[in-house]
């Protein structure tokens, strides 16, 4: 799971979130569902904190 | 007096005053010749009406002694000065006595300033035909010079522009400044050597020549002939910067940049260090503001995926379950509640067609059943025989009897 990239991530994202939403699976695999997407968005949020944080430590080393 | 024609051995050498003597002869082949070139020197000796000048070439560092009658120079050259340019009508003689060789002019003419310009223009024809001056054979300057090699007179105006403006913009930048007369019959070849050093230092990837304003003549050494070509046959790119805006020597053309004066030199050579640290600056601000927007704009996007209730709020999921469950269980029990219902009147309308069969209303009017032993209702007298024991069905109860006889 953790070798997604942020885009594959985000992608799978948006359909979990689709499938849950169109209904029509059963209520074991929405759960599961749910829980992938909650997990999925987890991995795209540490991308996005990473991402700021390479930032702000190469402005800081800048800076100093 | 033509002497034998041996040759002269180490046994047989000629003696000095037959060596001068084919000396003499040889130089005299050359004949009358006309020369072009400088005044370097003219020393009128009081009491002889001979005069002795040094000519000198004016792209080379060569020269030599002139003697004309004084005559002849004060008709064809009055007043002539030191460093004029001139043309003389002269044959070379050799002087055994003393072994020395010099032109005898018989005649002098003295280059005008037109005749100089003229020449000028006609050798920048020359020059360009050739390609000195083409534009894709002019080099680029480096963006930033690791040492700039400089040749200008001694503590001249124009070596402190170029050295001053040029450490303003950019403080730490080299230089090798080689000094040269920037005027008079001996700049071209010294400016020459100058070039040829700076050239083959490797340190140096570009050459400035810088002089300040002066009259056409000081200014002709940066038209020279022998100069341009040394410039143009340089692989470290040469600038030039001669005089103000308005002069254009033939250096302007061949030089691989014309500055038009020292100082505009300074700004064409170097990038300015507060511009290009700006620049850097702005560059660096934009790179941030682009990552940062891309990095805000995905994060927007994040949180709008994670706002959408099937994520947000998945009880939603469970609530629509319990929702659905609760509808179907409701439709459960209504339809089992209107079954029941129908089920209940099915049973009050049976019983009531029971009721409705059932003699028991007619009974409760008065009427009874009469029944055999065997069940058999009856219905005739015949149906019986005296001593048959018969029920009796009544209203409420029953009773036992006997037939007793037929009526």
């Amino acid at each position: 799971m953790s070798e997604l990239s942020y885009e594959q991530a985000r992608g799978e994202l948006a359909t979990v979130v689709e499938k849950l939403e169109q209904g029509g699976a059963s209520l074991e695999e929405s759960l599961a569902l749910w829980e992938r997407g909650e997990k999925l968005a987890d991995i795209c949020q540490r991308f996005l904190d990473g991402a700021r944080d390479r930032i702000e430590t190469a402005r800081a080393a800048r800076d100093s | 007096m033509t002497e034998p024609e041996p040759k002269s051995t180490p046994d047989e050498p000629w003696p000095v005053r037959v060596v001068s003597q084919k000396v003499g002869a040889w130089v005299a082949r050359l004949g009358w010749v006309w020369v072009d070139g400088q005044v370097a020197q003219i020393s009128r000796r009081p009491g002889t009406s001979v005069v002795f000048l040094t000519l000198r070439d004016p792209s080379a560092d060569l020269s030599l002694t002139v003697t004309a009658h004084r005559d002849v120079l004060d008709a064809g050259a009055p007043e002539l000065a030191e460093g004029a340019r001139v043309t003389m009508h002269a044959k070379p003689e050799f002087y055994p006595a003393r072994g020395s060789l010099s032109l005898r002019a018989d005649e002098i003419r003295q280059v005008g300033l037109g005749e100089l310009l003229a020449r000028l223009e006609k050798l920048k024809k020359l020059l360009g035909a050739e390609g000195l001056f083409a534009r894709e054979r002019k080099r680029r300057l480096p963006f930033l010079p690791q040492r700039i090699g400089l040749i200008t007179g001694r503590a001249s105006a124009a070596e402190r522009d170029v050295l001053m403006n040029t450490r303003r913009r950019w403080p730490s930048v080299e230089f090798r400044t080689v000094n040269v007369p920037v005027q008079g019959p001996t700049a071209v070849p010294q400016i020459i050597d100058a070039l040829k050093v700076l050239d083959n230092d490797d340190t140096i990837d570009v050459i400035v020549i810088a002089r300040g304003g002066g009259s056409v003549e000081d200014l002709l050494p940066f038209s020279d002939e022998a100069l341009c070509r040394a410039v143009f046959a340089c692989r470290t790119p040469v600038v030039s910067a001669i005089g103000h805006e308005t002069d254009a020597p033939l250096l302007d053309y061949v030089a691989d940049l014309r500055a038009s004066t020292p100082t505009d030199a300074a700004k064409r050579i170097v990038p300015d260090l507060g511009e290009e640290t700006q620049l850097i600056e702005h560059a660096r601000r934009r790179l941030d503001r682009g990552v940062l927007t891309l990095i805000d704009r995905e994060a927007h996007r994040l949180e709008a995926w994670r706002s959408r209730p099937a994520l947000a709020r998945p009880e939603t999921l469970i609530d629509q379950r319990e929702a659905e469950m609760g509808q179907l269980r409701d439709r459960a029990t209504r339809s089992l509640e209107h079954r029941i219902r129908r089920a209940d009147d099915d049973l009050r309308h049976t019983l009531a067609r029971l009721r409705a069969l059932s003699p028991k209303a007619t009974l409760e009017r008065g009427y009874a059943i009469v029944q055999r032993a065997d069940g058999h209702v009856v219905r005739a007298a015949g149906e019986v025989a005296a001593g048959d024991v018969l029920r009796v069905r009544l209203a409420e109860g029953e009773v036992h009897t006997e037939v007793q006889e037929q009526g």
